[in-house]
């Protein structure tokens, strides 16, 4: 994956991308690198245990918010509109690129740019990626849907209307489920099922720039740039899990391809539907609002256009809390629609019913219905890349040999837009393969007497070792420089030859830490192999016998730590002889294994169980 | 005649009849209009002429764009507006050798009936009235149609959405042809009602307007709703396996005999019924129970499209705009819609945007529809050509509804008048409120909301004294079966030679 997109991997880039546009595609990595903000997903996921920890230990009441004690009388219910750029080649009515960051105008079709005479042809090929974002959100595929027009003046609307599908939608009746390591609301237990009540297809607006005080300028790139619009019922009932469920939204979209770009990209946003009302109130009272079919809920506002995980986690909780501030001042809350400010602690009005359009939506007249036959639906299911949840299973189950802890797991799947996972996984099965073929190669030759049972064990742990290295220690280096992962310079061969030199015990953990930060800093273009065998990197282990005499030498000095290990079970002063002895040891040629069971015989305490 | 005589005989009529108003833009460069031409007639010397209308000139209406010309639709909002690209009909008559000659005048965006909502002056009929009145040329293609009878151009195209062809042709004796929906292209045909837009032909007889439309009648993969292929060869096998033996079964509508009917047009339906009828074909009287529900249904299913496709017109891209602010009081694009629409546009606009509103889309748009389904089921039940659109459908419920709705008597053809009265003095019109205008289409909506292919015809007055307006023709009009375009030519040719020889 080197030298890929930073958002778009350059394999689907150049699936769907016009050669022209390609070319156009790499000259704007650079200005690209600069705008992606390093996404501090394991801090968030950090944040979210403790949250965790704080609202499951009742024993610390003090730490709570005030909104909390609020939040205890009366339930939240959010229902979402996602809107995702689908991945595709052409633009929804035109032949036009679709492009991210072009110069301004530079694709734009006669249609998009709404000329007299000009008509729209609906590009059959942007339905592939939405049936594919229909079927891995468990919709049913309308057989027959039809485009209709949705009329309101704005600069960004070239034609007056945006061209959307409201009788007849693409796809409908869905649902997403959410699991606890997707960051769901404690209160929301193990998982949450959320609806999908349809997704339809429509087109982008154009982008405005203002130049204060009065200008505005207008790029008609993104007009009619392929969009899906997913609704869900109001089944959300934490702001945790509304943030939770756009996230996954996301990473279902980026899966199977059909959305790419992310919410930090402008690729996908949201609005979000709240209200709040009693707890404990009978549903059967007969009062309240009806949003698709769910009876009984408060009236709602609509926040408009969040552009962040976050902000729509935010936007909720403080939506949340002016309605129930203002219903139990005796207050009504008017059905209108709200803004979010990143940053800000309150929505802000932006029109009231009295402002609410009629979007007086008509059939288009020019677009034919667009009918789905079912071999097409078929196909597409049977070709479905595997999803998020999948892939997680995939890789922390203990059957198989990822066997990586959940948060490990979800964290690899999430960073970079799936690019770690898939270097994680070539690492990994890298390795495996190897130590699998060195356990064969080995077997029959001499001087590797206990190489056979070394790779057996070595073997179930490759997944958690490379996790870890790839999180932790290739993870830390990338932090500490400041290197995003695009510029990662440690390529795959390197690091699965480091960890499969490690796990035949070739090397010490020193010493591939050593290596890999020669790697990284690009100090030594020499291969893996070369490097151990020119300077001699290779471990030579102490006998048996020098094992014991360094552990005896270093424990002469040190009685007391003796004994508080041997009289009083201290086993945590343990790892202070073993540092000692891999320190004495020199050259990289103590194993802190190795030194640990030596300490352990000699000081009588068993072995602690290999984790 | 040289094609060269007959150019330099049009451009003299240009001059000569300016004062109609037939023009809004016309020969830009005449040296290069005539070396056209005499190109034109050095290959009709060799016998390599490109097509019927190699060399002819041709008028475009000013709503079908053009590279050569502005393209206004006669509104202020397009004022000079330059189209960057030209109609397929367009691309498709230079192809076949034609030479455009100019831009004709309308009523606002194809809206109107007698070319008097032009923001670039009415449209005058050739004839005047018996005390000398400026008579209607009927609209909205008045200036194609005047261009025409006046001998400005060789032929003509207009866009006919509820008549717009038909009607000035029958008000100023000529041919208008309306085809098959989605035959010709709409590339680059600004819409009015999309659903309902077609591109017609004016010509001085059927011949010529069947070349016109020879030369603009195909598939265009840029049109969405353009026939494409498969279609046209269904169609095509379907009238190859009618028994096309004579006699023609000629229909008569009994509900287009209405009490409001000019009684000189009532004898001239009469008199053409009987001359086909003296030729060997039978009529047969048929009923098209849901004509009068037509009208109405027109007039709220055009303007709720013509109000969606004006909104594009904002003067942020192209075509003019207010001043500075363009949000006048609050309210985005006022100052330049304002400005820019005439009357009857803005009328349609409001009549359109409220039938969408959400309180009336129900009672309007939904039932409207409903009436134009059933418009189309009452013409697939008189018509023995079944309608080929409906046969490999993927909703079968819709043939089986117009197979519940068939008729005993099957007919080739309708034979009815284009419209209820002759061409109306302007004068007479300024008093009157728009719905006395729309009532002009009465006859015309029907084949329009079924996509069906009709042509107006001039038949001669018989007796003189009939003539009560001072013009010595009415437009015949003759509709068939969606596709069956063919037939409508040769029916229209049957009463040319008897209308003709009456007229003289």
């Amino acid at each position: 994956m080197a030298g890929g997109n930073p958002s778009v991997p350059a394999a689907v880039l150049r699936r769907f991308l016009c050669r022209g546009c390609l070319r156009k595609a790499a000259g704007r990595q650079a200005r690209l690198l600069s705008t992606v903000p390093t996404v501090p997903f394991r801090k968030q996921l950090k944040d979210e245990a403790r949250q965790r920890r704080i609202s499951d230990g009742a024993a610390e009441p003090s730490r709570q918010r005030a909104s909390d004690t609020a939040t205890e009388n009366w339930e939240l219910t959010v229902g979402i509109e996602v809107h995702a750029q689908l991945n595709t080649r052409h633009k929804l009515f035109s032949k036009a690129a679709t492009s991210f960051n072009d110069p301004a105008n530079s694709h734009v079709a006669f249609v998009d740019a709404a000329f007299p005479g000009a008509q729209p042809i609906f590009q059959r090929e942007t339905l592939v990626p939405a049936l594919r974002a229909a079927i891995a959100l468990g919709c049913s595929v309308n057989r027959k849907s039809a485009f209709d027009r949705k009329h309101y003046f704005y600069r960004d609307q070239p034609a007056g209307y945006q061209i959307t599908q409201y009788y007849q939608p693409l796809a409908k009746d869905g649902f997403i489920t959410l699991y606890e390591y997707d960051g769901i609301a404690p209160e929301d237990g193990k998982e949450v099922r959320v609806g999908i009540k349809q997704i339809q297809m429509e087109q982008d607006t154009a982008k405005t720039i203002h130049q204060p005080p009065s200008t505005y300028l207008l790029d008609f790139n993104r007009v009619s740039h392929p969009l899906i619009e997913i609704i869900t019922l109001p089944h959300i009932h934490h702001p945790a899990t509304a943030a939770a469920c756009v996230r996954k939204i996301q990473a279902i979209l980026n899966a199977v391809n059909a959305a790419v770009l992310g919410m930090e990209l402008g690729g996908l946003r949201a609005d979000v539907n709240v209200s709040v009302r009693p707890k404990n109130q009978p549903e059967e009272q007969g009062v309240g609002a009806k949003y698709h079919g769910i009876t009984g809920l408060g009236q709602r506002t609509e926040i408009k256009n969040l552009s962040s995980f976050k902000a729509v986690e935010d936007a909720v909780k403080a939506e949340r809390d002016r309605q129930i501030r203002v219903l139990e001042a005796g207050g009504v809350i008017e059905g209108e629609t709200r803004g979010w400010a990143l940053g800000s602690t309150e929505t802000r009005k932006l029109r009231g019913k009295e402002g609410e359009v009629d979007y007086r939506y008509m059939p288009d007249p020019d677009l034919g219905p667009v009918v789905i036959a079912k071999d097409l639906i078929d196909h597409i299911k049977h070709s479905l890349p595997p999803l998020p949840d999948d892939r997680f299973k995939v890789l922390t189950s203990s059957d198989l040999h990822y066997n990586l802890t959940p948060k490990d797991a979800k964290t690899l799947l999430n960073l970079d837009d799936g690019d770690r996972i898939e270097y994680y996984k070539n690492v990994a099965d890298e390795i495996r393969r190897r130590l699998l073929g060195s356990e064969r190669g080995d077997g029959g030759g001499g001087g590797g007497g206990r190489s056979f049972t070394v790779n057996d064990e070595a073997v179930t742990k490759v997944g958690k070792m490379t996790g870890n290295w790839l999180l932790h220690e290739l993870g830390g280096l990338l932090a500490t420089s400041g290197t995003t992962w695009e510029e990662n310079p440690v390529d795959e061969t390197s690091l699965a030859d480091i960890l499969t030199f490690l796990s035949l015990r070739k090397i010490t953990g020193t010493t591939a830490k050593t290596l890999l930060s020669l790697k990284f800093y690009g100090s030594d273009s020499r291969p893996i192999p070369q490097i151990i065998s020119e300077d001699k990197l290779a471990l030579q282990p102490l006998s048996e016998d020098e094992l014991r005499d360094l552990a005896n030498e270093v424990m002469r000095g040190n009685e007391k730590m003796v004994r508080a290990v041997r009289e009083k079970g201290e086993v945590g002063k343990l790892g202070w002889f073993i540092g000692q002895m891999v320190k004495r040891g020199g050259g990289g040629r103590v194993e802190a294994q190795e030194a640990e069971r030596v300490v352990r015989e000699i000081l009588g305490v068993g072995l602690a169980r290999r984790s | 005649m040289s094609l060269l005589r007959e150019a330099e005989r049009c451009l003299g009529n240009l001059q000569r009849f300016k004062t109609l108003n037939a023009f809004i833009n016309s020969v830009r460069d005449e040296r290069a209009l005539l070396e056209g031409v005499r190109e034109a007639d050095a290959r009709r010397e060799l016998g390599k002429t490109k097509s019927a209308i190699d060399g002819r000139l041709i008028a475009i209406k000013d709503n079908i764009c053009t590279l050569d010309y502005p393209t206004t639709c006669a509104s202020g909002i397009l004022k000079g507006f330059q189209s960057p690209f030209d109609a397929t009909v367009v691309k498709n008559l230079q192809n076949s050798g034609a030479v455009i000659v100019g831009k004709t005048n309308l009523d606002e965006f194809g809206m109107g009936s007698h070319s008097n909502q032009s923001r670039f002056g009415v449209v005058k009929h050739i004839r005047a009235g018996l005390n000398g009145e400026t008579l209607s040329p009927g609209g909205s293609s008045g200036g194609s149609a005047v261009a025409v009878a006046s001998g400005q151009c060789h032929a003509a195209l207009g866009t006919d959405t509820g008549g717009s062809v038909r009607l000035p042709a029958s008000y100023c004796g000529i041919v208008g042809f309306k085809p098959s929906y989605g035959l010709v292209s709409r590339w680059g045909v600004v819409a009015y009602a999309n659903s309902l837009d077609t591109v017609g032909v004016l010509a001085g007889d059927s011949k010529t307007a069947k070349d016109l439309f020879d030369a603009i009648d195909g598939f265009d993969p840029q049109d969405p709703t353009s026939v494409p292929v498969s279609t046209r060869s269904r169609i095509a096998d379907l009238r190859a396996r009618r028994r096309r033996k004579a006699p023609l079964r000629i229909g008569v509508p009994a509900e287009y005999n209405v009490k409001e009917l000019s009684p000189v047009i009532r004898q001239t339906w009469l008199e053409s019924l009987q001359h086909l009828q003296s030729l060997g074909h039978e009529i047969y009287p048929i009923s098209l129970p849901t004509t009068q529900l037509a009208l109405s249904a027109y007039y709220v299913l055009a303007p709720a499209e013509a109000s969606s496709n004006l909104a594009r017109y904002d003067g942020v891209r192209y075509g003019a705009s207010g001043d500075a602010n363009d949000a006048v009081g609050g309210v985005l694009y006022a100052e330049t819609r304002g400005k820019g629409f005439g009357d009857e546009v803005k009328r349609r606009i409001l009549l359109g945007a409220y039938s969408l509103s959400a309180e009336a889309m129900d009672n309007y748009f939904i039932q409207a529809q409903r009436i134009r389904r059933l418009v189309q089921q009452d013409f697939n039940s008189v018509f023995s050509l079944p309608n080929a659109l409906l046969l490999t459908s993927y909703d079968d419920s819709i043939s089986g509804e117009a197979e519940s709705a068939r008729s005993s008597v099957k007919v080739d053809v309708l034979l009815c008048p284009t419209a209820p009265t002759l061409p109306p003095t302007l004068e007479s019109l300024n008093g009157n409120s728009p719905l006395d205008a729309y009532v002009n289409d009465v006859f015309t909506v029907p084949a329009s909301l079924a996509g069906l292919p009709a042509i107006s015809q001039p038949v001669g007055f018989s007796g003189k004294g009939s003539n009560t307006c001072g013009v010595d023709s009415v437009g015949m009009q003759i509709i068939a079966q969606y596709g069956d375009d063919e037939l409508v030519f040769d029916v229209a040719r049957m009463i040319e030679e008897f209308g003709r020889a009456r007229s003289q």
